[in-house]
């Protein structure tokens, strides 16, 4: 029926458009005419009425009624769609408040619609997807029980994320940024080599948890990010291992830690002790040697390390307060 | 992580080397090359007595594995509306009549923008898409090789255009160019294909000629005929196909075939078989296509029945003399051929089936299809005895997933119910069904119209042999997302709810009548009125049936052109006076004297006793009036019935008394 009318009334629109002469718009125009008559001559036969237009169409109502109380709600909801008001039975209301009112109900309700929602993922649809999902899996290996033993013997840990999106492109440029992580302590670095790959990586490091992480997204692909990131990591462990002759020129100011030899903490301690004639006799140098030896210098010494190295508390104040009277004597 | 590790001690190992080198600025303590995970793999071979750990190979699957894993998690949703239109109560269709308009216009709107898309490629250059989906992208329709050359003639060919393809043939000819015998066998059968016209272009207007060619052949048709019907043309005597192939030098198997099946297949049936007789005297063998075709048109060619089955013969026998192996068509079509005469068909059928078991090609659902109509429908003694057909047919069908493989398919399921449905056999419609949910069975229930008719005749069957229960329970699972019931259905409803007494349901069918459009047909509402006005049930259900009432007088109050009917009017009348209702019902009254209806006696009795329930004299006096306006036989009871239980005073006394009298003085 619908083509027959069609047929019909394209041949009429095209005579008309002959008659304009104007071809291109023509084949434009008789398509729409062809609807547009078609749907007239559809009210005249299916109308209700015989003179007048067809009764307004309800709006219907909405398929919650027929829902049942123990549908399965999965195969209702199995993806990720947007909040459809007729299709969920739950009474929810959403939004600023009505004057003197409440919420405004679901129906026709943007603000629902505009937030994501997680009703395709309902611990039931969870459940079942993990059955399906089963059969992709392997075993995890049996010795590896403990996440203590995960570490010691897989020590580098890589993280990629992969994105999924609605859209005419399934590319997603964030995908390919890859963490490596590892624990300093699992490479085999020795004193030198452990500062000087400190220096090296700088913030990358994580003294709490002694973990390093490097993180590549400067190449295109997760792959070849993923190899860069092994690359650094042997790059970085061999040049912390080499000793450059520069090295030798590291100074004070270097130093990652405070350390009490020969700083102007002990020039002055001595000096001090020195003058107040503390010290036993003897020439200078065996003096010095000798103050060193002595515990209260090394408390102090160990007092103002611990002030320079860790954050000053109240206790190591306390404490050097505690050494520098011991020193003095006073 | 095995293989981090292992790549780094790869590493550690190739550059093992430099190591060694440097060894003089290395701490003494340091021992050589050691990670970890070296120190892994070599604690691995020293000591055994750590457990091993094995990594599992990885598994691999193909690209869609995952989605379809997660996609058997979900079944139907009953209550969903047809997955191509949007889901909202408004915009979903409602009737049979409505599902087809609006997948039309859904499907002539895709075309539409096909169309477009095809016409302006320029515009639709940019793909957006990754990875790359070609069917979006605009396909080339226009020509692009103009010259006269064989490349020319296969893009003509590859576009469909049969007459540009046929003028460059022509051309070709006349410039004296061979054309090469694999593209003359695309041509003719591109010719014989369309009937040596141009295919209609979807979304198009036609061409002139088309026009003109459909009035010279007189094919007006009256309105209402479906399209298919346009597109079939008839074989017109020497058009192109012929002209060609009488030009060619040589002629095989091919040319022949791709002509006789044109033949066949746009009518000239006696032309198929003369040049099939011409294939033969040139001592060229058929094959297969050829052999279906001629078979499917010979109850066209031959018209008594004994004849027919002759000529069956000879095809299958000279099929065989030529060696050609027969395939699942070809038995299809010759059951089909028998279909019309069932004796021969009956006896023939079982050695059909034993003849494919032996090829050893497993019948598909047409076969079986044609089988159950030979034995139900064509034989003069069908009887319950002959479900056992049917019966075994289902047996060996149990479980099995089918695909199409014969245009008929879609027929079985259809057929089947039908037959279910006719001899009354629950048991056997279930299993039909449940072959349906097999896997993608679904696929072959055919298009609307045959779906329709397999979920009607379904839904009939239920309700005629299954409890209420069981009834309302499939009601709410296809209507309306499987089937739009038609009013036999929902008659047949009205008839189980009746059986079983679940009359309170009768509003909610109500809806769903008015839902579906049905609300225009009067007997279907006629009979919704009278279950629901036979017998008095409880207090709510009695309200529910008036307001149920109401809506059907407001039904038909919105439609002045609907005639009334007296019994239709006097159930409503009647349900709402049960119902209390006495103003309302009081309006029926002045509708009854306005469609020129006259209420029943036992009506106006009943009207009566409200009164008297409600205690307005006034009232029973006009209804006494009334009831003589009419001229009713009971016009003296109740008068007499007025005068006794009513306070009247003296006026009205007068008036009532006068009917009481002469009842045959007032006209």
């Amino acid at each position: 029926m619908a083509s027959f009318g069609s047929k019909v009334f394209l041949s009429l629109g095209r005579t008309n458009v002959s008659g304009v002469g104007f071809r291109k718009t023509g084949n434009r125009a008789t398509y729409a005419t062809a609807l547009t008559v078609n749907s007239s001559t559809n009210k005249a036969r299916g109308g209700k009425g015989s003179t007048g237009r067809r009764p307004k169409r309800g709006p219907g109502e909405p398929r919650t009624e027929k829902m049942a109380l123990d549908q399965d709600w999965t195969s209702v909801y199995p993806a990720a769609t947007p909040f459809r008001a007729n299709a969920i039975p739950l009474p929810l209301r959403m939004g600023y408040p009505v004057k003197r009112g409440i919420p405004p109900e679901k129906k026709g309700n943007l603000e629902l619609i505009k937030i994501p929602n997680f009703l395709h993922l309902t611990p039931a649809a969870i459940r079942k997807h993990c059955e399906a999902l089963k059969p992709f899996c392997t075993e995890w290996p049996s010795a590896l029980d403990t996440d203590t033993k995960c570490d010691e013997h897989f020590p580098v840990k890589i993280q990629s994320t992969d994105y999924v999106s609605a859209g005419p492109s399934i590319r997603n440029p964030s995908a390919r940024v890859v963490h490596m992580k590892v624990r300093l302590s699992c490479l085999n670095l020795d004193d030198h080599a452990q500062k000087k790959m400190l220096k090296l990586v700088g913030d990358r490091y994580c003294k709490d948890s002694d973990i390093l992480t490097i993180t590549t997204e400067s190449c295109p692909l997760r792959q070849q990010n993923y190899d860069h990131a092994m690359y650094l990591l042997t790059v970085l462990y061999h040049e912390s291992w080499k000793i450059e002759p520069w090295e030798a020129e590291k100074t004070r100011a270097d130093m990652e830690e405070y350390s009490w030899e020969d700083s102007t903490s002990q020039k002055n301690i001595l000096d001090t002790l020195l003058r107040i004639n503390l010290a036993g006799e003897g020439e200078e140098a065996e003096v010095r040697e000798q103050l060193l030896g002595r515990e209260e210098v090394l408390e102090y010494k160990d007092s103002v390390e611990t002030l320079k190295n860790e954050e000053p508390s109240e206790r190591n104040m306390l404490r050097y307060k505690e050494a520098v009277r011991k020193v003095l004597k006073v | 992580m095995a293989a981090p590790c292992r790549h780094v001690g790869h590493h550690i190992q190739k550059n093992g080397r430099f190591l060694r080198i440097n060894i003089n600025q290395l701490f003494a303590c340091r021992s050589f090359g050691l990670t970890s995970a070296l120190q892994q793999q070599a604690t691995d071979l020293h000591k055994e007595s750590k457990e091993a750990i094995i990594i599992p190979r990885k598994k691999s699957w193909n690209k869609e594995a995952v989605l379809e894993a997660l996609a058997s998690t979900v079944q139907r949703d009953p209550t969903a509306y047809p997955y191509q239109f949007q889901d909202d109560p408004y915009l979903s269709p409602r009737t049979s009549v409505e599902f087809k308009l609006f997948s039309l216009s859904q499907e002539s709107g895709r075309a539409a923008a096909k169309y477009f898309v095809n016409s302006n490629p320029k515009l639709f250059t940019k793909d957006f898409a990754e990875p790359h989906i070609p069917c979006l992208m605009p396909e080339s329709v226009a020509l692009r090789l103009e010259e006269v050359s064989q490349e020319a003639l296969e893009e003509r060919i590859s576009l469909r255009k049969v007459s540009a393809a046929v003028e460059m043939y022509d051309q070709l000819l006349q410039s004296g160019t061979a054309v090469s015998m694999e593209t003359t066998h695309k041509l003719l059968d591109l010719i014989c294909l369309y009937c040596d016209r141009d295919p209609v272009q979807e979304g198009a207007p036609q061409t002139e000629d088309r026009e003109e060619e459909e009035e010279e052949d007189g094919r007006r048709k009256p309105m209402g005929r479906r399209v298919t019907d346009f597109l079939k043309f008839t074989w017109k005597e020497n058009n192109n196909a012929e002209r060609i192939f009488n030009l060619l030098p040589e002629r095989d198997t091919r040319c022949y075939s791709a002509l006789i099946r044109g033949m066949v297949k746009h009518g000239a049936y006696a032309k198929a078989f003369n040049l099939y007789e011409d294939l033969l005297n040139n001592r060229l063998s058929a094959d297969v296509h050829i052999f279906n075709a001629l078979i499917s048109v010979v109850p066209d060619v031959r018209k008594k029945n004994n004849e027919r089955w002759d000529l069956i013969a000879e095809l299958l026998n000279q099929m065989n003399e030529q060696k050609v192996r027969p395939n699942l068509l070809t038995f299809n079509s010759v059951l089909k051929a028998l279909r019309q005469f069932s004796f021969l068909a009956k006896t023939f059928s079982p050695q059909i089936l034993n003849e494919m078991k032996a090829l050893g090609i497993a019948p598909s659902l047409a076969t079986y299809e044609h089988i159950l109509t030979v034995f139900f429908y064509k034989s003069a003694s069908s009887g319950p005895s002959n479900m056992a057909v049917l019966q075994d047919v289902l047996t060996e069908l149990e479980g099995t997933s089918f695909t199409c493989q014969d245009p008929n398919d879609v027929l079985f399921f259809a057929t089947a119910m039908k037959l279910c449905l006719d001899n009354k056999d629950l048991e056997l419609g279930y299993k039909v069904h449940s072959l349906v949910e097999v896997g993608e069975n679904w696929r072959l229930l055919g298009d609307s119209y045959q779906q329709g008719l397999y979920y009607g005749r379904f839904f009939n069957l239920l309700c005629l042999m299954e409890d209420i229960d069981v009834v309302l329970k499939w009601y709410s699972r296809i209507v309306p997302s499987l089937l739009y019931p038609n009013p036999q259905g929902m008659k047949n409803l009205l008839q189980a709810l009746d059986t079983d007494s679940r009359l309170d349901l009768l509003p909610t069918i109500w809806k769903d009548i008015k839902t579906l459009g049905h609300d225009n047909k009067v007997d279907l509402v006629e009979e919704l009125l009278s279950l629901m006005a036979r017998d008095e049930h409880s207090v709510e259900v009695q309200e529910s049936f008036a307001a149920c009432a109401l809506d059907v007088k407001s039904v038909f109050d919105g439609r002045p052109k609907k005639e009334w009917s007296t019994s239709s009017l006097s159930h409503i009348s009647i349900l709402l006076l049960r119902a209390n209702k006495l103003q309302k019902a009081w309006d029926m009254l002045q509708l009854f004297k306005d469609k020129n209806r006259v209420p029943s006696g036992a009506l106006l009795s009943s009207f009566l006793t409200a009164c008297r329930c409600s205690a307005s004299p006034q009232r029973a006096v006009e209804l006494v009036q009334l009831s003589a306006a009419f001229s009713l036989p009971t016009t003296p009871e109740l008068a007499k019935r007025t005068l006794a239980e009513f306070e009247l005073n003296d006026e009205q006394r007068s008036i009532v008394s006068e009917f009481e009298a002469a009842p045959e003085k007032e006209e």
